[in-house]
């Protein structure tokens, strides 16, 4: 290994931190790009920010934390990920400083697969250990009857499966800043944990059509001819299917969950990605170090998404940004339609279907909270995919 | 020559390709042995067949179009053309290694050239990372690279194309193998480099002791470097020799005319003699012999527009497909054709 201490400044800036720079330049990417961090942050502190439990509550002179006691199992496999997807971009950044950039490939690999397993292994374990605890107590009855004292509520001290009858469609004012839903629930709260339904559904269902589409694209571009002839046939007659549509019918005979609705848009929506890589490989199987690679020996999962991957990612990281705006809006629309996640968990296209009440009225702040939240949000991916393909674009680099 | 003496042999290689404008017979019947630890040269006009020939020893062609439709590729008695594709993985890089004409665009932009390195030196020998990575150094000092420790952490858009070259050739020598195929390694280069290039493969030939098939159409390379000769056209190797001979004495009129067409110092004449018409069009070969439109012997000649000459021995070590070269024809094949085709005059040989 190379012990002796290298010249940093010697040692050259990767493709990555290129775009970055260039993806910097763009002063309303980097905000939208902020947002997007934010909305994550949002989603990942959703139960801590808004809560119908108080983090602190004195009952009969004893102290209880009833917030941290209702936290569910799925609530610490996220903070585990986010410390997790946290720590690992820090690692990043401090490979980045302190380690040869020869040895980077190898450290990340290794750092990666350590995280996933620690994530994988936590995930279990929480799951297995953590009891889903029903705590119906109403603390803010509580407090209000003198019954407790020095409560300590999250900035929007409500739940977002709470029923409240009482101030059922209530527009939005001092006690509900955005107002309440037909059953009495409040729309920030629900509008902040609807959050964490948008974003996991962008990611996981792209997740899944990127992984379809770069290993069907990869497959027809490098080997051509006749495999490539009959797959483009297949991609095509995905192509053809009307989404949307297919969607509906097959969420029509599968339960409501949101990991059904992630898996049918991911495989849906894979025929753009693989024919980006299929155009990008064509491309570079007839390069040089294409070429140079297969007379080294080197095998052909190493060729296709060691060597060639790399070099054709872009359009599918840049389609991915707006395959994630995609995915969020059709699961709105999903849900808007009756067909999303079954009700109480909140999601924005729901509530937007709330908007016209049973009893004929409209609620405007039904309809325009929920509604900026996706149209914000799918704006900002939008944006910051079309920035992304400008840094990535050579053509449009000045010469460095 | 021994037999045993012999690392790669090629017997009656054919590649053909089908394209959809029809059959192109790319390498036609070629024949030739490589010695260890010697160069052996490929020399002919652009399109004449050579890098098909060097890609279809590493198995490399384009398939489909292409084909090898004959022929037999022995590596130390192996039968290259029959192994198994995970076979033929390993003896690529490891055994025989190639190296291209293009530097520029023959290194993955995306991973540091050390990565590169090391990625072939793992794949063929069982050392981890660290131990590898030393290797790639240490290969990049031996082809010249100075700070190579620096320099292992580039990218190849850090280095100029003669650099990129040798990270290249220390790439494909890193296993150390057997055979190196250099598909026109100087040509992308400039004049100087070219020399330092060549210099390094002498070299690196003479601490491995391994074989380098040249190819080129480069003939002052060829004459400097080469210890034999293969000179192909049109698909054919024409003429085979050591290079000292062939220069001296070259006997197909194809190589004279090439040897002809080269700049002399203290050449006085205004124009430099070439060779009359253009390489023909490989899907529309001419009849007979390949060359005959352009040749000044057998342009008249019935026989050679009829009867394609094979390579025959004409003189010992000395190989030559052409009708009219001395020592070519039998006297009954003599006396057969010249009863069909008439008289034809037989090439005076410079001496």
């Amino acid at each position: 290994m190379t012990k002796e201490p290298n010249n940093k400044a010697n040692w050259g800036i990767s493709y990555g931190e290129l775009v970055w720079r260039e993806f910097g330049k763009n002063r309303l990417s980097v905000l939208c790009l902020g947002f997007i961090v934010f909305l994550f942050v949002l989603a990942v502190l959703a139960p801590f920010l808004a809560n119908g439990k108080p983090y602190v509550i004195r009952i009969d002179g004893r102290l209880h934390f009833p917030l941290f006691g209702a936290l569910k199992a799925t609530d610490y496999c996220v903070f585990l990920a986010a410390i997790i997807g946290v720590a690992q971009l820090l690692l990043i950044r401090r490979n980045r400083r302190r380690i040869d950039p020869s040895l980077r490939g190898g450290v990340f690999w290794r750092q990666i697969s350590v995280m996933a397993f620690v994530l994988v292994g936590g995930c279990v374990a929480i799951c297995l250990r953590v009891p889903y605890k029903l705590d119906a107590t109403n603390y803010r009855d509580m407090v209000a009857s003198d019954k407790a004292t020095g409560a300590l509520f999250a900035p929007v001290p409500y739940g977002f499966g709470e029923v409240d009858l009482a101030v059922r469609e209530q527009p939005p004012n001092a006690q509900h800043w955005l107002g309440t839903d037909d059953v009495g629930s409040d729309v920030l709260c629900r509008l902040i944990h609807g959050s964490r339904i948008s974003l996991s559904v962008g990611f996981v269902a792209v997740g899944i059509s990127c992984l379809i589409g770069i290993f069907v694209g990869a497959i027809l571009g490098y080997f051509g001819g006749k495999i490539d002839f009959i797959g483009m046939r297949v991609v095509e007659i995905v192509m053809a299917i009307p989404t949307f549509f297919l969607i509906i019918t097959i969420v029509a005979f599968f339960p409501r969950s949101l990991f059904n609705i992630m898996i049918i848009i991911g495989i849906t929506s894979w025929t753009g990605d693989a024919r980006f890589i299929r155009a990008e490989f064509f491309k570079l199987r007839k390069q040089d170090f294409v070429q140079a690679a297969r007379s080294l020996g080197l095998p052909l999962r190493s060729i296709l998404f060691r060597h060639m991957l790399p070099n054709g990612i872009a359009p599918v990281l840049v389609n991915a940004t707006f395959g994630i705006a995609g995915a969020i809006f059709i699961e709105a629309a999903l849900s808007f339609l009756g067909f999303g996640v079954a009700p109480p968990t909140p999601s924005w296209g729901q509530m937007l279907s709330l908007g016209v009440s049973t009893t004929g009225r409209f609620l405007w702040w039904l309809t325009l909270f929920p509604g900026f939240a996706i149209f914000f949000t799918v704006l900002a991916y939008n944006l910051v995919g079309e920035a992304l393909r400008d840094a990535i674009d050579p053509r449009l680099r000045k010469a460095a | 020559m021994t037999k045993n003496n012999v690392l790669l042999s090629v017997e009656n290689l054919s590649v053909e390709f089908f394209t959809e404008d029809g059959q192109v017979r790319a390498v036609q019947n070629v024949t030739f042995d490589i010695s260890k630890a010697r160069t052996f040269a490929l020399v002919g006009e652009s399109g004449c067949g050579k890098s098909v020939t060097a890609l279809s020893i590493m198995r490399l062609i384009p398939s489909p179009p292409g084909e090898v439709t004959a022929g037999r590729i022995l590596f130390r008695g192996r039968a290259l053309l029959e192994l198994k594709e995970r076979q033929m993985q390993r003896i690529r890089g490891d055994r025989i290694a190639m190296i291209f004409q293009e530097p520029m665009t023959s290194l993955n932009p995306v991973y540091t050239i050390g990565d590169q390195i090391v990625e072939a030196i793992r794949l063929h020998q069982k050392k981890n990372a660290s131990q590898a990575w030393a290797d790639a150094v240490e290969m990049l000092a031996r082809v010249g690279i100075s700070d190579p420790q620096q320099r292992a952490m580039d990218y190849p858009h850090q280095m100029s194309g003669g650099m990129r070259q040798r990270v290249m050739i220390a790439m494909a020598v890193s296993c150390e193998p057997s055979l190196l195929i250099a598909d026109e390694p100087t040509t992308a280069l400039d004049v100087t480099i070219q020399a330092q290039i060549l210099n390094l493969l002498d070299e690196l030939q003479k601490q491995n002791g391994m074989s380098i098939l040249l190819i080129t159409h480069n003939l002052g390379v060829v004459a400097e470097r080469a210890d034999k000769v293969a000179v192909m056209y049109a698909s054919r190797i024409v003429e085979v020799a050591d290079a000292g001979p062939l220069f001296a004495q070259p006997l197909h009129p194809y190589t004279q005319g090439l040897l002809r067409s080269l700049p002399r110092l203290g050449y006085t004449a205004k124009r430099l003699p070439t060779i009359a018409g253009t390489v023909p069009d490989p899907l529309h070969f001419p009849t007979g012999c390949k060359f005959h439109p352009r040749c000044p012997l057998g342009s008249d000649d019935k026989q050679c527009q009829t009867i394609e000459p094979m390579l025959r021995e004409v003189r010992p070590g000395r190989k030559a497909a052409c009708w009219h070269c001395p020592g070519y024809e039998t006297e009954e094949e003599f006396k057969e054709y010249e009863s069909k085709y008439g008289k034809h005059k037989r090439a005076s040989v410079k001496s």
